[in-house]
């Protein structure tokens, strides 16, 4: 299972791209795809789902261009869009059903999938309830289950963790550890919690480009040595970010703790273990 | 009062850049320029017996004013009657219902910019008319008080009334588009045949069309020295072979009590408005109005489970399009409210009971047209409700999804219309039985290529609501169902009709599929 995107690119308007001359190698695993708002996560998960297609450039999927057999990859794609919508006068399994129609997938155990799939994702007793009465979590639930209709081998949730309580977000994580077992699975995101504890690669990228890429502990290393926590005056705090690349900053007794990156820290300064929202934080900042 | 005018031009912005004003413009456009006929046309659109105006700036101005304000009253209620609803929909509604803008200033503000939305495409089309008059005028000189008078002081106090009334059916019957339709389908023809009888009743007259009209029979009756009610002809009237007489029509002098009518209209609509502000709940429901209201429901956490890939059954490969069709048509039947179905059976009992001529010249097209909100999202829904990338991802979206839409349309048409078909068939009169499937299917046809072509669905209500006004009057050239023909040439027409429209359908949705955004 491999998945390789060469050289895409998408226009949006005369210069405008969502996207600029991207590639990437994907192989059996999580991967973690981050950036900020507007970076092109969705811009790229779309296309290589198949739903938008690139200005220019290749994706291949076990060496097939998917661009000009687009069923191949659909036959074995599970996706999550970001803005997805419901029919809200179907229940959760007529819903379901539609959309197992859709990808073609069917047979005498497609009720019992259903079922199976509503129960562990505790919407069984919803089910028979029209989906427009749902809460936004449970509609995200709805969204989940129906990338796993037809057992796939490359899933891609885009923002899957938006709106599930922290119970649910759990269970989603172990559920992408155990779909990773033998598929492809990107999530995107810009939370870096949502995504440091599952995922065995991390992309960051921003402004349509890939900035890095790689494994996490990798990525964690271009800033190990170079975080630092330190006590500061409330009103210093904006020349101080002038200066220095601020992760975060916690109230502390009318003080303020700054944890900052830095090649030469301040006085006293205290140095910190690094992780991968400092090194995401310093690659967004310093490209 | 900056603000004021701020939040309408913006709203107004918003709402001429779609796509489907700009298709609403273009059809007014064109046919404005039908209005007044090219001199060798061989149709009429307003002669008095054998008379027409000749053609001088009066002629043109006020003609096309006329038939702007009863056409686009019909026309532009279908364009505006959803801008409180798109706030919902779109959740603006709850950003504007947590500022201080009040109930009142609200209201205002949408049936301000219903009618400039309105007004922009009046003036489109009076910069067309007099176009039309330097192309063909008898050789008379340009006067353009004789265009503005009647657009000021017919056309757009109807115009700002319908902005009013778009506004009020908004307020009371948001959640039912399907009653708007029909309602105001019933308020309009009401209206249209009130006839003034005495000068002062034009007051009464919100199109303000009859006191021209009246003039224009008068100077007739002047030539023809005839006090007969001469033969009045409005529409489209088709196949004229005796060409026209002349008249010099000059304008109408209006008399004072119309034109303070006119104001008064105006007032009226603002009363209006302020008499129902109580009634507009602001944006209260929490729900999106997109959804009909359903109660809300809790999922119950019982225990921890999870999802366990190995254990889930696997699914087979089926590429059947039957579940999609099945799926389809519980949506179709779902759709609206639940007692819409009632009067869908009262009129499906009318087919039986009713003398066939009537049921087939007139329940039927009634009883299709009240289906115009099932039949207009058909294909388009999946961009309204946010699934496409669910419908475009799917295997085969286009020999699948699209075809599994067409015949669920398809069913409900027919299903609607079966026990009039069944009367037919014991009669073993084939060429009706035929039409009907034919028209059925062709209904459902043209919803589907105006709304894949526009990618919404007004354009379709619209003409369909013309369809069926003219449908009811008995004008033969909308007849799509057989009504008022039969024949081998008749059903010809209807299969080339929808042949065009499949091929249109097919090569279009091929192009959205292969060039996704
Ligand atoms: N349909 C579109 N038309 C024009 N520009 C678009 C369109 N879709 C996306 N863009 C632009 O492309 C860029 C990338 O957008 P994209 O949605 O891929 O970002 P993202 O990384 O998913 O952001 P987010 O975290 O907010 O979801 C943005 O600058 C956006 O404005
Ligand atoms: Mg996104």
């Amino acid at each position: 299972m491999q998945l390789d995107v060469q050289n895409i690119s998408k226009k949006y308007g005369r210069d405008k791209y969502g996207l600029k001359d991207f590639s990437i190698t994907i192989d059996k695993g999580v991967l973690g795809l981050l950036g900020p708002n507007g970076a092109g996560k969705s811009t790229l998960l779309k296309m290589i789902a198949t739903v938008s297609k690139p200005t220019h450039g290749v994706i291949l999927l076990n060496k097939n261009n998917i661009l000009k057999d687009a069923n191949y990859m659909r036959k074995q794609l599970g996706f999550l869009p970001q803005d997805f919508g419901v029919y809200p006068n179907l229940n959760a399994y007529e819903f379901l059903e539609y959309i197992a129609a859709m990808k073609g997938v069917g047979g005498s155990h497609l009720k019992l999938r259903i079922k199976q799939l509503l129960d562990s994702l505790n919407l069984a007793d919803v089910a028979h309830k029209p989906i427009g009465s749902y809460s936004g979590g449970m509609k995200q639930r709805i969204g989940i289950a129906q990338a796993l209709l037809n057992d796939p081998k490359l899933i891609i949730f885009d923002e899957p963790t938006v709106g599930l309580d922290p119970e649910e977000r759990v269970r989603f994580r172990n559920l992408v550890s155990d779909l990773a077992n033998d598929s492809i699975v990107i999530l995107s995101s810009h939370i870096v919690s949502d995504i440091d504890t599952i995922a065995d690669k991390v992309a960051v990228m921003k402004n349509g480009s890939l900035i890095t890429n790689g494994i996490q502990e990798d990525i964690i290393e271009s800033v190990s040595g170079k975080v630092f926590e330190i006590l500061i005056d409330k009103n210093d705090l904006s020349t101080f970010k002038d200066k220095q690349i601020v992760v975060s900053t916690t109230r502390k007794k009318g003080k303020l703790k700054v944890r900052y990156i830095s090649a030469n820290p301040i006085g006293n300064s205290i140095a910190q273990q690094a992780n991968l929202e400092d090194a995401y934080l310093y690659l967004t900042k310093t490209n | 009062m900056k603000l004021f005018l701020q939040t309408i031009k913006y709203d107004y912005l918003q709402r001429t850049r779609s796509y489907a004003f700009l298709i609403t413009l273009c059809a007014s456009l064109a046919i404005a320029y039908t209005f007044v006929p090219e001199p060798n046309a061989s149709y009429s659109t307003i002669r008095i017996a054998d008379y027409v105006g000749s053609y001088n700036s009066a002629w043109f101005g006020y003609v096309t004013a006329i038939m702007t304000s009863v056409f686009l009253s019909l026309v532009g209620f279908y364009l505006v009657n959803n801008g409180i609803k798109t706030d919902f929909n779109t959740k603006v509604g709850q950003i504007i219902a947590s500022t201080k803008v009040s109930n009142f200033k609200y209201l205002l503000f949408k049936t301000l910019s219903n009618f400039m939305v309105l007004i922009t495409i009046v003036f489109c089309v009076f910069l067309m008319s007099i176009l039309l008059f330097f192309l063909y005028n008898d050789g008379t000189a340009f006067s353009l008080f004789q265009f503005v008078k009647p657009y000021v002081l017919v056309t757009l106090p109807a115009l700002f009334f319908i902005a009013v009334l778009a506004v009020v059916f908004e307020v009371f019957l948001m959640k039912y588009s399907a009653i708007q339709n029909v309602l105001f389908f019933f308020m309009f023809s009401s209206m249209m045949v009130f006839v003034p009888k005495t000068e002062n009743q034009h007051a009464l007259d919100v199109f303000g069309t009859k006191i021209v009209i009246e003039q224009m029979e008068e100077s007739v009756k002047l030539i023809t020295n005839s006090d007969a009610d001469e033969d009045l002809s409005i529409g489209y009237v088709l196949g004229n072979t005796k060409k026209a007489k002349k008249f010099d029509f000059n304008g109408v002098d209006f008399p004072r009590v119309f034109v303070l009518s006119r104001l008064l209209w105006i007032l009226f609509g603002f009363g209006i408005i302020t008499a129902i502000t109580p009634f507009f709940k602001r944006f209260s429901d929490r729900e999106s109005m997109k959804f009909k209201r359903v109660k809300s429901v809790k999922g119950e956490v019982n225990e921890f489970k999870e999802v366990v890939i190995e254990n889930l059954s696997k699914p087979k490969i089926s590429y059947s399009i039957f579940p999609l069709c099945k799926t389809e048509l519980l949506m179709l039947f779902r759709k609206g409210k639940k007692w819409f179905w009632i009067i869908n059976i009262i009129g499906m009992v009318l087919l039986v009971v009713l003398p066939l001529e009537m049921a087939h010249q007139l329940v039927l097209p009634v009883l299709w047209f009240l289906q115009v909100n099932r039949l207009s999202d058909l294909v388009t829904k999946e961009t309204f409700y946010n699934t496409h990338y669910f419908v475009f991802a799917s295997y085969k979206p286009l020999q699948r999804v699209l075809i599994s839409q067409l015949f669920a349309g398809i069913v409900l048409m027919l299903f609607l219309s079966l026990p009039l078909m069944i009367r037919y068939a014991f009669e073993s009169h084939f060429m009706a039985f035929t039409s009907i499937l034919l028209g059925g299917v062709f209904i459902v046809l043209l919803a589907s290529v105006l709304g894949i072509l526009t990618q919404g669905k007004k354009l379709f209500e619209v003409l369909f609501f013309m369809i069926a006004y003219a449908n009811i009057n008995g004008i033969i050239y909308a007849d799509y169902f057989g009504g008022f023909q039969d024949g081998v040439s008749y059903l010809l027409k209807l299969i080339v009709c929808i042949s065009v429209f499949i091929t249109l359908i097919v090569l279009v949705r091929k192009r959205q599929v292969v060039n996704l955004a």
